[in-house]
């Protein structure tokens, strides 16, 4: 077990997603004691109380996003649950979306409740099949149950929820693209100043929440604050939803209480490395945080004394971070500068194309690592990508650019051995490798 | 009025500017791509890059000026990220500047000179795209030039509404493309998206490959297309450039007819019909005078004419709206009391043509009618019974009109059924070949200067009108 839990805490069954099971276990009374005991003012503060973090990558304080919209300033306010899920190695919300989405839906009643939003929206990748499957039988059963709609538990409290489903462009996932989106227009990300929380959705103050974080409401509300700060590390309280993927013998989903050693989690929980392979590296949260090496997390071997625990602060202290708790594990043998590849091709693809450092030096960098993997590297060419990913770093409109340059720079400063490898023998020192192999 | 520091130097601000307005307003240059004074802030060049004490650097086009903040513009991180970013912006575009109608007035052709400088680093293909697309029969785009700033896509959806442009694809493999149902070809302004590109992406079909545009000048003018009388600047071969002897008459033409900002009537755009103006003074001219159907010199020609109007019973004159105010203003004074004039519209909105829209595009196609309506009243043309003399000055009379028995005086630059048929025919110059003012609908007065020679044997109507009335013709 990977300590207490707030999301995977039940079973699941091929009808523990519906509304009866979700009742069954308790579900949408935290709501019932938020309408009915709770002001709007009183759950934000809960939510801030508790200190839940953002799940999407960045970890910025949720509570103290709410508390930049003011409920009775007589305008509208937006709640959007940010369903997509597109950072390489994710797979965490999904599992919200396609085991728990009644889960989601009652903490989005909570926060609009508590943020005076009479419309929310979740905002679901366009490849997602079971999830939105899932969701939008959810909201079907929800307004027939009377979860939605006008007069909400006798409480004259009303709310509507929209699913809205993307087209597959991994730069929605960014909040303002994302409501650039759901406007109509072409996802491109917008220029701060103004925030989201003052000029969003429809240039309304909005509120764009990862579904994990959204999902924690209902658990914080139901239990308060304080038994929430109970769990987790003082500056990071809680659990994190960890997709495992990569050369491990048990990928999946896992709940993981934060703090808790990575060592024991990847070895114990995850079945340590599949083939028998000597852990090479881990990128802990989705391919744009920087990769570790196994050594700098120490979590080489199952029992590591100082390993890493999995902490926001931990990691950030690392040079790393947990970011969208997309765990992907490297076995030894694999060749990274193929997976810099991989990592830039997804990248160049998927770069909106708006501003000019992303649009044109994803390319670049994308043509470089083909050219030296292809035996026509120069020396010289290492610094030009430094030099690409550093023009990134603050300048972009979004985060995505500068988080593609951070986790190149990463790769480049921990492998660079193989880079110069590459280039100087004209060939990958692992053969270009990316599958695991027995170790002969 | 906060006050911020660009660079050392105070300068005042509005509480709403951002750092860009601020800087422009105060004569310091930012270099921009994408921002435009009249258009939305997109943000996406990231070339204005300015540091500010304590916050790092961001865009001076999307940040708000606070009192008392330091701004500067060419420290050192600013002149480093500037440089990153001119080399992006130029990775894949194809430096064809030799071929390409931008050079020289092109702005990320100054900018390399005067921020990077630098050969490309980079020695990897760059990315191939169209290189003639047909937007329209009007303009054709070059998408390897381009940067993709979106002024253009902007300026069909915030100024001319057509929503025309659209940007497809993503990442480097984006284009710029018109939307699929044909909204830009019929976008009155679409042209202003040629002035609005920083680069040479948008070209205009007329002009490509006509000049290098060091070759050209230009001469402020008035547009006499409609009574918006929109300011603009008409392009003609410079006295240094002037050709030889090969295709001499590229040294009298309008090469291109470009918007000259002016708040107080068409801020900085003009419509298509506007850039088309050349057309409209090449059509043919009337330079010789004749006297009934003889040519004769100009001198004859005036001194019949005066004749005529000196006998005629009741003479009926016909004004043109398209004169000048100074030409209205002598013919008032030299002929005024001689005639009974009418205001005549010169020219009628032509076939296909967009008649009237809500941002410059006026009904009246004439430049000057509110100044003729001023001095001869509004009632239509009418010719009482013994007309004598027509005076018609200007195009736009039917000569089927005339009453019978009547003779005809024609003073018009163009030839047309009118001039075909007077009697007295005396040729004047055009708005090229003169200076003068139009008085707009909303009673702006703007001033258009000569740019061509005027024929000989062709006279100025302001001084000809003189000669008319200089002997007995009161």
């Amino acid at each position: 077990m990977t300590g207490r839990k707030v999301l995977m805490n039940f079973e699941v069954t091929p009808s523990s997603h519906t509304l009866e099971a979700y009742l069954a276990r308790g579900g949408y009374q935290a709501l019932a004691k938020a309408l009915r005991g709770m002001k709007p003012g009183e759950v934000t503060q809960e939510i801030v109380d508790s200190g839940l973090q953002g799940r999407g990558g960045a970890a910025f304080p949720a509570g103290r996003k709410w508390q930049v919209i003011d409920p009775h300033d007589g305008q509208p306010h937006y709640l959007v649950a940010n369903a997509d899920e597109g950072e390489p190695g994710t797979f965490k919300d999904r599992w919200v979306l396609e085991h728990s989405p009644h889960t989601l839906l009652e903490s989005m009643l909570i926060a609009s409740y508590a943020l005076g939003v009479r419309h929310g929206f979740i905002y679901i990748r366009g490849e997602f099949d079971l999830p939105w499957r899932r969701i939008t039988a959810a909201v079907e059963e929800a307004y027939a149950a009377g979860w939605f709609g006008e007069n909400i538990l006798g409480t004259g409290f009303a709310c509507d929820v929209f699913v809205f489903r993307g087209a597959g462009a991994y730069v929605c996932g960014e909040a303002s693209s994302l409501l650039s989106s759901i406007e109509g227009s072409r996802g491109y990300p917008r220029n701060r100043p103004p925030r989201l929380t003052v000029k969003g959705l429809f240039q309304r103050p909005t509120v764009v929440n990862n579904v994990e974080t959204l999902s924690n409401l209902a658990w914080i509300i139901g239990n308060g604050a304080a038994a929430f700060k109970e769990i987790g590390t003082p500056k990071s309280p809680g659990t994190r939803l960890i997709s495992v993927s990569g050369h491990i013998a048990r990928p999946g989903v896992y709940e993981v209480e934060l703090g808790y050693p990575w060592a024991k989690f990847l070895h114990d929980e995850c079945g340590g490395v599949s083939c028998n392979r000597d852990l090479k590296a881990v990128i802990p949260g989705g391919i744009s945080s920087q990769v570790l090496t196994s050594r700098d997390a120490k979590v080489l071997t199952p029992h590591d004394v100082e390993t890493m625990i999995l902490d926001h602060d931990a990691l950030w202290q690392a040079g790393s971070s947990l970011g969208s708790g997309g765990m992907i594990v490297i076995a030894d043998g694999t060749c990274m500068v193929s997976l810099l590849r991989v990592m830039l091709r997804f990248y160049h693809h998927e770069s909106c194309g708006q501003c000019t450092p992303c649009r044109d030096g994803m390319g670049w960098l994308h043509r470089i690592i083909d050219r030296i993997l292809a035996g026509q590297g120069r020396p010289e060419d290492i610094e030009l990508m430094y030099r690409i990913s550093k023009a990134n770093d603050g300048t972009t409109i979004c985060g995505l650019g500068d988080a593609a340059g951070y986790a190149t720079v990463a790769m480049l400063d921990r492998f660079r051995d193989e880079f110069d490898y590459c280039i100087e023998h004209k060939r990958s020192k692992y053969d270009g490798n990316l599958e695991c192999r027995p170790s002969s | 009025m906060p006050t911020i520091f660009i660079d050392g130097r105070p300068v005042e601000a509005d509480e709403d500017q951002t750092v860009m307005q601020a800087a422009r307003a105060a004569g310091i240059e930012i270099p921009h791509f994408c921002w435009h004074p009249a258009l939305s802030v997109p943000g996406n060049c990231r070339i204005c890059m300015v540091e500010v004490e304590g916050k790092g650097t961001d865009i001076a086009c999307n940040m708000p000026v606070k009192a008392g903040m330091k701004v500067f513009t060419n420290s050192e991180e600013v002149v480093t990220h500037r440089k990153a970013i001119l080399q992006l912006t130029l990775l894949n575009h194809p430096v064809d500047c030799g071929i390409c109608d931008k050079a020289g007035e092109c702005t990320l052709q100054d900018y390399h000179y005067r921020y990077n400088g630098e050969p490309s680093v980079s020695i990897d293909a760059k990315v191939p795209a169209t290189k003639f697309h047909e937007l329209s029969d009007r303009i054709v785009l070059d998408n390897e030039r381009c940067i993709l700033c979106s002024r253009c896509v902007r300026f069909t959806r915030e100024v001319s509404g057509s929503n025309g442009l659209g940007i497809e694809h993503r990442a480097d493999h984006s284009l710029v493309r018109s939307s699929e149902d044909g909204a830009f070809r019929n976008d009155a302004y679409s042209d202003n998206v040629i002035d609005l590109c920083p680069v040479g992406a948008l070209l205009s079909r007329r002009f490509l490959y006509r000049s290098r545009v060091w070759y050209l000048e230009s001469t402020p003018s008035v547009c006499p297309g409609c009574e918006r009388g929109c300011s603009i600047n008409l392009w003609h071969r410079r006295e240094d450039w002037k050709l030889k002897s090969v295709a001499t008459r590229e040294n009298t033409r309008i090469a291109r007819v470009t918007p000259l900002e002016n708040p107080a009537v068409n801020g900085p755009w003009i419509c298509n019909k506007g850039r088309d103006l050349a057309d409209l003074f090449e059509r043919p001219r009337a330079i010789e005078a004749r006297v009934d159907g003889r040519t004769t010199t100009l001198e004859t020609a005036v001194a019949a004419a005066r004749r005529l109007i000196a006998s005629a019973t009741r003479p009926v004159a016909l004004v043109s709206s398209w004169g000048s105010n100074e030409e209205l203003e002598a013919f008032t004074r030299h002929l005024g009391s001689r005639f009974t004039s009418f205001v005549k519209p010169d020219h009628l909105p032509l076939e296909g043509e967009v008649v009237e829209d809500g941002l410059l595009i006026r009904a009246d196609k004439n430049p000057n009618g509110r100044r003729a309506r001023e001095l001869f009243g509004d009632p239509a043309p009418a010719f009482p019974p013994g007309t004598g003399v027509v005076l018609c000055w200007g195009e736009g009379f039917d000569p089927a009109l005339l009453p019978a028995g009547a003779k005809l005086i024609v003073v018009g630059s163009f030839a047309d059924d009118a001039t075909d048929r007077a009697d007295v025919l005396l040729p004047v110059s055009t708005q090229l070949e003169r200076d003068g003012h139009y008085t707009n609908f909303e009673g702006v007065i703007t001033g258009f200067t000569a740019c061509l020679p005027r024929p000989p044997g062709v006279a100025d109507a302001e001084a000809l009108f003189g000669l008319l009335a200089a002997e007995g013709a009161a």
